[in-house]
């Protein structure tokens, strides 16, 4: 008489069917214009992606600001002073790749890149970098 | 485990360009090792603009056929299947700057010469 496989648990199941929030999504929340001078109200766009990330995907956390440098080779090499903001969200593969989460993050980030005039608005999805230059159309 | 995500599906979704891959850690020291890699290979939060050779000083309008554009989005495209961003452009300013290098006197007089018709 052969031996049935003994069933896994329930709960176990759905851990192994993707439900765990693994995949990290990265925003990057920017201090001043594109024109690397005039600032922005950070604060408001951190609390903004924050309150985004937790009514979408459940959850986030804002780093400290960290300082950053960069020379602006197309501007005569000008040293361009930066005070971004990291937020870090956990999300589960099937949230990140759901059509109305999709929307809802890049119309987040078109709004934010728009109103604080950004040359582009970085995120990363799991390994990968995207960046959304775009900022006037609504999807 | 390995996460298995559409990343075409998520940049269409994002609206978003992908632009190649990068080591995201979590926590605090995840964060800011994330921010130099994008700063130092990507340039992104506040100056904007594309990534880009910055010795690419000279900027000017490029005549091109259709068809020649066409080619330069496919092989472009399957670029950044591999993870490497790279626009038709920027593509073509690359195989201009090797050929420009690699090409003599003698060979730019050839390639300008009008064709001589085949006789009759």
């Amino acid at each position: 008489m052969k031996k049935r496989a003994a069933k896994k648990p329930r709960s176990r199941q759905k851990v192994l069917r993707g439900g765990r929030k693994r995949v990290l999504v990265v925003l990057f929340v920017p201090s001043v214009e594109r024109d690397g001078t005039t600032p922005i109200d950070q604060q408001r766009w951190v609390d903004a992606s924050l309150e985004m990330f937790g009514r979408v995907f459940g959850g986030a956390t804002a780093y400290p600001k960290a300082k950053g440098v960069w020379r602006d080779d197309e501007r005569g090499g000008a040293l361009v002073m930066d005070e971004p903001v990291v937020v870090h969200c956990y999300t589960t593969p099937a949230d990140i790749q759901d059509d109305s989460n999709l929307a809802a993050l890049g119309t987040f980030c078109r709004k934010m890149g728009r109103d604080a005039h950004q040359g582009e608005i970085g995120l990363v999805v799991g390994d990968e970098y995207f960046a959304i230059r775009e900022f006037g159309r609504s999807r | 485990m390995k996460t298995e995500l559409d990343m075409d599906k998520i940049a269409r979704g994002l609206g978003a360009e992908r632009r190649g891959k990068v080591a995201a850690g979590g926590g605090y020291f995840g964060a800011m090792q994330l921010l130099a890699d994008i700063q130092a290979r990507f340039r992104v939060p506040s100056g904007g603009g594309r990534a880009t050779d910055p010795s690419w000083t000279e900027r000017r309008l490029l005549p091109l056929a259709p068809k020649t554009l066409k080619k330069l989005e496919e092989i472009s495209a399957k670029v950044r299947e591999h993870g490497m961003n790279v626009e038709p452009m920027q593509l073509a300013a690359l195989l201009i700057e090797k050929t420009a290098e690699r090409l003599s006197e003698e060979e730019a007089e050839d390639l300008v010469r009008p064709k001589r018709r085949a006789s009759r």
